[in-house]
């Protein structure tokens, strides 16, 4: 399939709980970017609610379109924008849609290509948006509530899994033992809260599948929370959360440096909501000097969902192997493709 | 006035366009549809392609939108209501909503069209054991829209609820027919057909009357334009869901310990 060359692209995202637009230049440069996130609607359930994520969608996606052309300096009509790039998967089915149904109208309205992005590959982009000469061979280290995993990335959109979680992803976990301590929705910044006062040695709980290979395990993790904390009754809730964290981060850590190791790789990156965590940043920072390599760690918007990303990827799919048809649908179970090349599109 | 027609709210995803005026050499009207698969995110953008190409047109000719907005299945509303509302929004075009039940109303009236009084109960599958159904009479008065026939409004109901409904119904006709229509109709056709009075025949076979046709969306959204009804900002159009979200998530609920 040709390529196209676009300058300014839309990106949509809608794959979650995050019904988000935004405008990037030449694939690098965020013109701009809005994220209307819906955690007060879901927090009360303590997880998203995917049918009530994909009925905000509809809602949230006409202003949230809006704000982002106007900050970009355009308007309803697209003016100045070249391309529509849109989340098609991984993600819930009912809020992908509402995104690839947009984003068709969009691109049919104004006369402009489209392109689905798989939202895996958009988070592998956010780090470019804000570096973009990172040096390759890299390992991508995407944590998020819907996915672990361990990337090596050769160069932009080639890629190799060099490991995924085999139950839980990372801000699942974080959730669900949030939740569990009570500590309210969602997980990950609640969790970070507590655990800067407690003592991450207070319980020694598991670090699963430390050593083999670069699969994750968390569910054992979060099954020995509980059982501790049963156990514990008057266990402080701050030293459970940080020996918790402590975990978690111990083994992201210890296989993203082994994974870089291995590889070769000149730098580690974050990327994906858990990316935010401010024990993992500053523990992989450190981990990285300790061994020569560069750390490469986003800022903070970057990591959760954003479309920002999604329209970086959007731009080089574009450039790589052309538009997307028509007929694209949402697939919640898009996988990254191990080594994604043009060819294979 | 150019409009465009987008049918989702059940397994069939369709659009209709209607040239106004004409464009020489192209008929003024087109529409196409695909039954079945809930294929309507993959579906809707090409059928809507294909109608403005043969009636000579592009989406960017487009004057209004109409859109079916339910009740029906979620997601197939929530993709034919974004896409409305994306044309809507960078058209910078009105979008008039157009309730499921009173297109099959529309066109059942019109397939009855020599028989008054005629009652149309039409009723969408809602999946779940339930559907969503209302009902209408024409007396025989004269070209009249459905909204303006409403003898039962729209409501959620399970099987039985509607078999009562619709017996009540046929009770109180004169010597009219009751038609039953919709995919909902057709799903608890077995219920339905022993009633006294009341006709299924437009359920199954030719002609079917099982999801709302997108042509008649169009006449139906277009006959309102011509009564003065205002087409409505795409910011405020919403699906008619008819049902609470379900909210629930699929982790196991866990009571904090007591501390
Ligand atoms: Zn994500």
């Amino acid at each position: 399939m040709p390529g196209v060359d676009v300058q300014r692209v839309l990106g949509i995202e809608t794959s979650c709980d995050e019904t988000a637009a935004a405008v990037v230049d030449g694939g690098t440069t965020i013109v701009s970017s809005v994220v209307s996130s819906q955690v007060d609607l879901h927090a009360r359930y303590g997880g998203v609610v995917p049918e009530l994520a994909g009925r905000a969608h509809v809602e949230l996606l006409t202003p949230v379109l809006a704000d982002a052309l106007a900050a970009a300096g355009s308007d309803a009509s697209g003016r100045g924008i070249d391309a529509v790039a849109v989340t098609y998967g991984p993600g819930l089915m009912g809020s992908l849609l509402v995104g690839v149904a947009e984003a068709k109208a969009l691109s049919m309205a104004w006369g402009v290509p489209f392109v689905g992005v798989n939202h895996l590959e958009a988070h592998l982009f956010a780090s470019l948006l804000e570096q973009p000469d990172l040096g390759w061979p890299l390992v991508v280290l995407l944590v998020s509530g819907g996915h672990t995993l361990l990337v090596e990335v050769t160069a932009p959109g080639t890629y190799r899994l060099l490991g995924g979680t085999i139950d839980d992803a990372a801000g699942e976990a974080f959730d669900k033992v949030a939740r569990f301590l009570g500590l309210g929705y969602p997980g990950g910044p609640a969790i970070d809260r507590v655990a800067e006062d407690g003592d991450p040695a207070a319980f020694a709980f598991p670090r699963s599948l430390l050593g083999k290979g670069y699969d994750f395990s968390f569910s054992g993790l979060k099954t020995a929370v509980v059982n501790e904390v049963r156990k514990h009754p008057e266990a402080r809730t701050e030293d459970v959360a940080a020996s918790f964290r402590r975990a978690v981060v111990d083994v992201l850590v210890s296989k993203a440096r082994a994974a870089a190791a291995d590889v070769g790789a000149r730098a580690i990156c974050l990327a994906g909501g858990v990316a935010a965590n401010s024990l993992l940043r500053s523990e992989i920072v450190a981990a990285c000097e300790a061994d020569g390599i560069g750390a490469f760690v986003p800022s903070r918007a970057l990591c959760t969902d954003n479309a920002a990303m999604v329209a970086a990827a959007g731009w080089w799919r574009l450039a790589n192997s052309g538009a997307s048809p028509l007929t694209l649908g949402a697939d919640p179970n898009l996988e990254l493709v191990p080594t994604h090349s043009p060819d294979l599109s | 006035m150019n409009l465009l027609a987008i049918e989702t709210a059940t397994d069939l995803v369709g659009a209709a366009f209607v040239a106004d005026p004409a464009r020489p050499g192209h008929p003024a009207a087109a529409v196409q549809s695909e039954p079945g698969g809930r294929r309507h995110a993959e579906a809707l953008a090409p059928a809507v392609e294909a109608v403005c190409a043969r009636t000579g047109h592009t989406v960017r000719d487009v004057d209004v939108v109409a859109v079916d907005n339910g009740p029906g299945l979620f997601t197939g509303l929530r993709v034919g209501v974004a896409t409305a509302k994306a044309f809507g929004q960078a058209l910078g075009i009105g979008v008039v909503a157009v309730s499921s039940l009173d297109v099959l109303a529309a066109a059942a009236l019109e397939r009855w069209e020599g028989t008054r009084p005629v009652t149309v109960v039409a009723v969408v599958d809602a999946r779940r054991g339930e559907v969503f159904t209302a009902a209408y009479r024409d007396g025989g008065a004269g070209d009249a829209d459905p909204a303006d026939l409403v003898v039962a409004p729209t409501d959620r109901f399970d099987p039985a609820a509607l078999v009562a409904g619709v017996e009540r119904l046929a009770a109180e006709v004169a010597g009219g027919p009751v038609v039953v229509v919709g995919d909902g109709a057709a799903r608890y056709r077995d219920l339905l057909d022993g009633i006294a009075g009341v006709v299924p025949d437009l359920l199954d076979g030719e002609g079917a009357l099982v999801a709302p046709p997108p042509d008649v969306l169009a006449a139906l959204a277009r006959a309102r334009l011509a009564r003065g009804e205002q087409p409505a900002p795409a910011a405020t159009v919403v699906p008619d869901y008819r049902r609470e979200a379900d909210a629930r998530i699929n982790w196991v609920e866990r009571r904090p310990p007591e501390r």
